[in-house]
């Protein structure tokens, strides 16, 4: 079992921290909060690697990729293009 | 590919209002898949967002004369879409309730039991901690299989969750976009896009672990 490293980490909770990693990640958090939270991650491993798999979980969706456009939609799309374009 | 759309914003809206098809298939391919998840998250069927998507684009080429450019297209169109989908969800009586954006108590982004009890040492500190996913063998975790988790993942939330995460981390809007989109507090974004990032996130750990 991980023992905690240092008493900073005892700042924020891990339990606190999970829930915080969004925020932290997007540069929502204020200025006090973040110097709090990544003390926490520099003394903890556990919330670090937490925090990049938020991450990770984030750019995988990037990854999935763009759905294609039925094809039945794109073609009453044109269609209604060409109304549009003769009206 | 929305960025193409974004950079060259000016050159497209002149295209369309010249009347050229093919910029408008190319624009149609770049926005469907946030034009979706905004509808989704007004209309309960993948149908009805079809529908809602389709009387958007309508109003996008009636409303092209008066687009100037003060919010990007992408903004702007995703705005008509959800006007539309925000009027055929009250019609329809399968719709998603408003509610649905107001973020609920909702459970922990991670399960309890993962952390340590109030009689320990160091409450509320990890048990045994996560695997670092960067040192899987490359291209793991962005492999076919671990992906088509990530899809399944998305498509399990809740609506709202849903809308979010797909908008912000899968076709990249910003977090303006969506709260203008989806009628959201930047707060209330985030809440969802939390929630639906930490479900996303314990799929792939259940997925990578095994």
């Amino acid at each position: 079992m991980p023992e905690p490293r240092g008493t900073h980490e005892h700042n924020y909770t891990c339990e606190e921290v999970v829930e915080l990693a969004t925020e932290y990640v997007e540069g929502a958090m204020g200025p006090e909060e973040t110097t709090l939270f990544e003390f926490h991650l520099n003394f903890c491993d556990g919330c670090e690697t937490f925090v990049d798999q938020i991450r990770a979980s984030a750019g995988a969706a990037g990854r999935l990729g763009a759905e294609d456009v039925p094809a039945d939609v794109r073609e009453r799309l044109l269609e209604a293009f060409r109304e549009w374009r003769r009206s | 590919m929305e960025s193409r759309v974004h950079a060259d914003e000016t050159t497209l809206v002149a295209r369309l209002r010249d009347g050229d098809e093919e910029a408008f298939a190319e624009v149609v391919e770049a926005l469907y898949p946030a034009m979706i998840a905004v509808a989704r998250g007004y209309v309960r069927t993948r149908a009805l967002a079809e529908d809602v998507v389709q009387e958007a684009w309508l109003g996008v080429l009636r409303g092209l004369d008066r687009f100037e450019g003060r919010s990007s297209f992408r903004t702007w169109a995703l705005t008509i879409v959800a006007n539309i989908a925000r009027t055929r969800a009250v019609r329809e009586a399968r719709s998603v309730p408003f509610s649905a954006f107001e973020p609920d108590a909702g459970g922990p982004s991670v399960e309890p039991e993962r952390f340590r009890g109030p009689d320990d040492p160091y409450p509320g500190h990890w048990r045994s901690y996560p695997t670092d996913w960067r040192t899987l063998p490359e291209g793991k975790l962005l492999s076919d299989e671990t992906l088509a988790v990530v899809r399944a993942a998305i498509g399990d939330l809740p609506d709202a969750q849903r809308a979010v995460i797909t908008l912000r981390d899968v076709t990249g809007c910003s977090s303006e976009e969506v709260c203008a989109a989806l009628g959201l507090t930047e707060g209330n974004q985030r809440v969802l896009l939390h929630r639906a990032r930490a479900k996303v996130r314990a799929r792939l750990e259940e997925h990578l672990d095994a």
